[in-house]
C-alpha cells in the first residue's frame, strides 16, 4: 500500500559523525542512508536474512562488475538515469563516486572505517592533504564507467563498495565540508527520500549552503519523497510510505504507550519488560513484536595482558561457568536470540555452529567443569578449583552496563563466575563510559561485559577484522579490547610494556590472527567461509579472548492497525522503511 | 568550669504538701527532657519505630541464615517468567515477594535498612562535626572569618543538592547558636577566671548546644536517608549489588516491572516512607522536649 508516513520515536540518534556518510560508524546511520537517502554502486536488497537481505546487489551500477582474471580490477558500469535531487537534479555520474572515494582517502574527513579501501585500493592511503586528490587507482572514462584497481585480491570488495562512505556524493560540494561529521546536516539525496527542505538548498557556493530545515540532531529528522527518484532504476526500493519521521523522545515508555494508542507506527529497541509482556500475552498485541536476526554477538571480553586472565586456564573456565541462559533471561528472553559458542553470529558466518569448544557448558554454566579447568591454572594454589593466588583473585574488576536491564544480567553473570572467581568486582557504568574506558589500553580492565559486536558487512572479515586483528588495538581508541595479536611496539607506545614482557615469559608469543586474516580476504568469495571458520576455531581454542554469550536478535515493535506490512532489513539490522508500508494516510510532518 | 546554660526553668511547683507548704525541687535539664518526651505519644512511638528498624538491620544476617535461608544477593530465576517477570508475589515462601532475579525482597529490604542507616548515620555524623568546626569558628571568631565562612555557606547552599550542602546547613544553626551564646554571662566569667578560646568554644559554648544539634541531628538522618535512595535510584549510589531502598526503588521501575509486580515497588518504598517519616516524628519530638520555646 502506498501512502501515508510512518512515524517513529528513537531515545536518540546516537551517531559517530554526524551523519556524515564519509565517516559515521553506527549501523542505523547506515540503514537510514542506504535504504531512503543515497545510493551507491551496490546495495543491499533490504529484507531480511531469508530473502537475501545480506547479499550486495547492483543498485546504480546497471549490473555486478566485471572483474579481470587477476581478481586486481572491478569494472562497473552505472545506470545513465538515477537523478540526484532537488536542488541538483541531474544524473549521478561515475565522478561522483570518485568524489566519495577522494572524501574517504581526505585525512582530515577521519573515515572510520577507511582501513577497507586504504592499503586496498591502489593509491589510497587516508592520508591525502583534502578530497580533490587523484586516487591511481580509481579511473573515470565517460560519466557511467568507473573502475578499481586493487593492491591485492580482496574476495569481499563488492561487501565494501556496498557501505555508505562508498555511496556517490555530488562533486558541486567538493571543498564545501571540510571537517568530519559536517556533510550530515546537508546531505544530498540520490535515494527515494530526501530531508525535509533540502530542495530548498542553495548549492550557488559554499557559503550558501545552509543546514536542511527538516533535520535537528537532538529534535528528529523527517523525509519525504524525493521528487526525482525513479522506481524504474531502483530494484530494492519500494518506498511505499511518503514520508518518514523520526522524533527523539528519551522517555521509552511514553514512546511505547505511544505506540499502543496509535500514536506512532514503529519502535525500535527494547520494550520495557512490562509491555514485553503485553506483547507476548495479549491477543490484542500478537504480532507487533519482531525479533530479526541481528548479526551481532554479545560477549564478556578478557583482557590477555590482565591478570589472572593471562592464563588461557582461567579465560577457558569463564566459558564453562558463564551463566549464558541465564543472562539471556534477564535481558529478555529467548526472542532475545541463540545462545552463543563462537564469536560470529550464523548469519555472517554459518559454520559457526559448529564451533563449540566449550560444549560442556549446555548454556546454564558448568560449574564443575569450569572448576576442573580452574585447577590447571598457575592462579590456583592449591588445585580446588578456584582462583586464589593472593591480590591477583581479589578485588578483580568485572566492568558492566548501569542501564536496564544490564545491572540484572550483570549480577547473573557475576553469580555464575564467582565459585571460579569469588574475587570479582562488579563496578557498573553508563554504557558510553564503559566503551569509553574499554578503549583505553593503559587501564588494562581485566574483564568486561559492556561491549556487544555487530558486522560492518556480512562476510566474516567485516566482523572479525576491528575486533581481532591487531589493527584494532589504538592506545586510547581501542575496540580489540582483549589486545589479541598486540605487538611488542604496540605495547611500548600504549604503556603496557612490563604486562606485555609478563604474558610472552609466562605463555609465549601473543596470539594473533593478523597473517590468517591477511590470507582469508585474499581468498577467492567462495573459500572465505571455510578459511575463517578455521581462524574462529583458533580464536576459541588458543587465543580464547571471549566468552560470546549471545547471537542476538533485534527488536522492533509495530503498531499492526496501521503498519500494513513489515520488513527487516538484514544487512543494516533495522527496519527496513523503504519496504515497510503503513495504512495511516498521514503527510509527513516536520519533528525537527 | 563546665556549665549547661538552662534554657528552661529549673525549678517547678510541686503538689502542695500535707502541711501546706510548697516545696520546690530541682530538676536537672535531662530529667526534664525526660519527663516532656515521655508525655509525647507520636514521639514515644516514632523512637519505637526507629528502634525496631535499627533491631530489624543489625538481625538481617540473621534472619537471612536461620528464618528465609537466603541471602540478599541470592538468586533464584526459577521464580521469574521467561522474560524475568517475577512470578512470586507476597507468599510464605518469599514474605514480600521476589524481584526480577528471584531475589527474596523480605531479606534485601531488611539489608537495605542497614546500607540506609548506616550511610545515614555517618553521613550525619560527618555532617555535624563540619557543621560544629565551621559554625564554632565562625560564629565565635566573627571578622573576616565569620565573613568567608558565611560567604561559604551561601555559595555552597546556593548550589543544587549535594551531600556538602547538609553538613553546611548545620553550620549555619551552629553559627546562629554561637554568635547568641558567646555574649552570655557564663562565657564572660569564663574568660574572667582566664580560659582560652578553645575551652570556652568546647567547654562552655558547644555543650550549650548539644539540645540543638541533637535536633538537627535527627532531622538530618531522614534527609540523608532520602539522599541515598535517590542517588541509588539514579544507579549512582552504593556498589552493585548491594541491597538499597533507592535501588530496590530502581528495579521495580526499570522496565515498568511495578505495573506487573507491585511488591517490587511497595515494600521498599514503604520501609523508606516509614523510616524518614519515624525520624522526622522522632526529631520534632526532641526539639519540643528539648526546647518547648523553640517554634515548628
Amino acid at each position: 500500500m502506498r501512502g501515508g508516513t510512518i512515524r517513529e520515536e528513537s531515545p536518540e540518534f546516537g551517531w559517530t559523525d554526524a551523519f556524515d556518510p564519509t565517516g559515521e560508524y553506527l549501523g542505523t546511520a547506515w540503514g537510514m542512508m542506504d535504504q531512503l537517502l543515497i545510493r551507491g554502486l551496490m546495495t543491499y536488497k533490504h529484507v531480511d536474512a531469508a530473502q537475501g537481505g545480506d547479499t550486495p546487489v547492483p543498485d546504480i551500477a546497471s549490473a555486478p562488475p566485471t572483474v579481470s582474471a587477476d581478481g586486481l580490477t572491478y569494472d562497473f558500469t552505472l545506470k545513465d538515469n538515477v537523478m540526484w535531487s532537488p536542488p541538483l537534479s541531474r544524473a549521478v555520474t561515475a565522478d561522483d563516486f570518485l568524489y566519495a572515494f577522494q572524501r574517504i582517502n581526505d585525512k582530515k574527513l577521519v573515515a572510520q572505517y577507511g582501513n577497507y579501501y586504504c592499503g586496498v585500493i591502489k593509491g589510497m592511503d587516508c592520508a591525502a592533504k583534502d578530497d580533490n586528490q587523484p586516487i591511481s587507482g580509481i579511473k573515470v572514462t565517460d560519466p557511467t564507467h568507473i573502475s578499481f584497481t586493487l593492491d591485492q585480491p580482496t574476495g569481499d570488495l563488492l561487501y565494501r563498495l556496498s557501505m555508505p562512505a562508498t555511496k556517490a556524493v555530488p562533486v558541486e560540494v567538493r571543498g564545501c565540508f571540510p571537517n568530519p561529521g559536517d556533510y550530515g546536516v546537508d546531505l544530498i539525496s540520490s535515494g527515494p527520500y530526501m530531508i525535509l527542505g533540502q530542495d530548498k538548498l542553495n548549492l550557488s557556493s559554499c557559503s550558501t549552503i545552509k543546514p536542511i530545515s527538516g533535520y535537528n540532531v537532538d529534535k528528529g529528522m523527517t523525509m519525504v519523497r524525493n521528487p526525482n527518484w525513479s522506481a524504474a532504476t531502483d530494484d530494492t526500493r519500494a518506498a511505499y510510505a511518503d514520508g518518514v519521521q523520526i522524533k527523539i523522545n528519551s522517555n521509552v515508555d511514553d514512546s511505547f504507550n505511544a505506540l499502543e494508542n496509535g500514536d506512532l507506527d514503529v519502535v525500535q529497541g527494547t520494550p520495557p519488560v512490562a509491555v514485553l509482556q503485553d506483547f507476548e500475552t495479549n491477543p490484542d498485541f500478537a504480532g507487533w513484536l519482531h525479533a530479526d536476526q541481528g548479526d551481532r554477538t554479545w560477549y564478556v571480553t578478557m583482557n590477555l595482558l590482565a591478570p589472572p586472565f593471562d592464563d588461557i586456564h582461567v579465560r577457558n573456565a569463564v566459558n564453562l561457568a558463564l551463566d549464558k541462559a541465564g543472562i539471556r533471561k534477564a535481558y529478555g528472553g529467548d526472542l532475545r536470540g541463540t545462545l552463543a559458542t563462537s564469536v560470529e553470529p550464523p548469519t555472517v558466518l554459518p559454520q559457526s555452529t559448529q564451533i563449540n569448544p566449550f560444549s560442556a557448558n549446555t548454556g546454564s554454566g558448568n560449574a564443575t567443569a569450569a572448576m576442573d579447568e580452574m585447577k590447571m591454572s598457575r592462579y590456583d594454589t592449591n588445585h580446588n578449583g578456584v582462583c586464589d593466588d593472593g591480590p591477583v583473585c581479589q578485588n578483580i574488576l568485572f566492568l558492566g552496563r548501569s542501564t536496564d536491564p544490564w545491572p540484572n544480567m550483570n549480577q547473573v553473570a557475576v553469580a555464575s563466575l564467582k565459585p571460579i572467581l569469588p574475587g570479582l568486582d562488579l563496578k557498573e557504568v553508563d554504557t558510553s563510559t564503559g566503551y569509553t574506558t574499554l578503549q583505553q589500553v593503559k587501564k588494562l580492565i581485566p574483564i568486561s561485559m559492556v561491549p556487544g559486536w555487530g558486522k560492518d558487512y556480512a562476510s566474516p572479515y567485516g566482523f572479525d577484522f576491528f575486533i581481532f586483528d591487531s589493527a584494532g588495538i589504538a592506545c586510547t581508541a581501542a575496540v580489540n579490547y582483549s589486545l589479541v595479536g598486540m605487538t611488542e611496539a604496540q605495547a611500548t607506545e600504549c604503556g603496557v610494556k612490563p604486562e606485555y614482557d609478563a604474558y610472552v615469559q609466562n605463555n609465549g608469543p601473543m596470539p594473533s590472527v593478523d597473517d590468517k586474516m591477511k590470507e582469508c580476504v585474499a581468498k577467492p568469495a567462495d573459500q572465505v567461509d571455510a578459511c575463517f571458520a578455521e581462524l574462529d576455531t583458533y580464536l576459541m581454542t588458543v587465543a580464547v579472548p571471549w566468552a560470546p554469550w549471545l547471537w542476538a536478535t533485534q527488536f522492533t515493535s509495530t503498531n499492526l492497525k496501521t503498519v500494513v506490512s513489515y520488513q527487516f532489513d538484514q544487512n543494516a539490522g533495522i527496519i527496513s522503511y523503504v519496504n515497510t508500508s503503513v495504512n495511516n494516510g498521514l503527510t509527513p510532518q516536520n519533528v525537527a | 568550669m563546665s556549665q549547661v546554660q538552662q534554657t528552661e526553668p529549673t525549678l517547678e511547683v510541686l503538689a502542695p504538701l500535707e502541711s501546706g507548704v510548697e516545696a520546690v525541687q530541682g530538676r536537672t535539664p535531662w530529667q526534664l527532657f525526660y519527663t516532656r518526651f515521655k508525655r509525647d505519644r507520636i514521639a514515644l512511638f516514632a523512637a519505637g519505630v526507629v528502634l525496631l528498624l535499627i533491631a530489624l538491620a543489625l538481625l538481617a544476617p540473621a534472619f537471612a541464615r536461620f528464618v528465609v535461608h537466603r541471602g540478599p544477593n541470592d538468586l533464584n530465576q526459577g521464580y521469574t517468567s521467561d522474560i524475568s517477570v517475577p512470578l512470586l508475589g507476597p507468599s510464605k515462601i518469599a514474605w514480600f515477594g521476589v524481584d526480577a532475579l528471584g531475589r527474596d525482597i523480605f531479606i534485601r529490604t531488611l539489608y537495605g535498612a542497614r546500607t540506609s542507616l548506616l550511610i545515614a548515620i555517618l553521613a550525619t555524623g560527618i555532617s555535624i562535626v563540619v557543621g560544629i568546626a565551621l559554625g564554632l569558628m565562625a560564629g565565635f571568631v566573627g571578622g573576616k572569618l565569620d565573613t568567608f565562612i558565611s560567604r561559604l555557606i551561601d555559595i555552597v547552599l546556593s548550589l543544587p543538592l549535594l551531600l556538602l550542602a547538609i553538613g553546611i546547613g548545620a553550620a549555619r544553626i551552629v553559627r546562629g547558636q554561637t554568635l547568641s551564646l558567646r555574649e552570655r554571662e557564663f562565657v564572660e566569667a569564663a574568660r574572667a577566671t582566664g580560659y582560652g578560646n578553645i575551652h570556652i568554644m568546647f567547654r562552655e559554648i558547644l555543650p550549650n548546644m548539644v539540645a540543638s544539634i541533637i535536633v538537627v541531628a535527627t532531622l538530618l538522618i531522614p534527609q540523608n536517608i532520602l539522599f541515598e535512595a535517590a542517588l541509588s535510584f539514579l544507579a549512582v549510589g552504593v556498589p552493585a549489588g548491594t541491597p538499597s531502598w533507592g535501588g530496590m526503588l530502581s528495579d521495580a521501575t526499570n522496565g515498568a516491572l511495578y505495573r506487573i509486580a507491585w511488591w517490587m515497588l511497595f515494600f521498599p518504598g514503604m520501609f523508606l516512607v516509614m523510616t524518614t517519616l519515624a525520624f522526622n516524628l522522632l526529631g520534632d519530638g526532641l526539639r519540643d522536649a528539648l526546647d518547648p520555646r523553640a517554634g515548628r
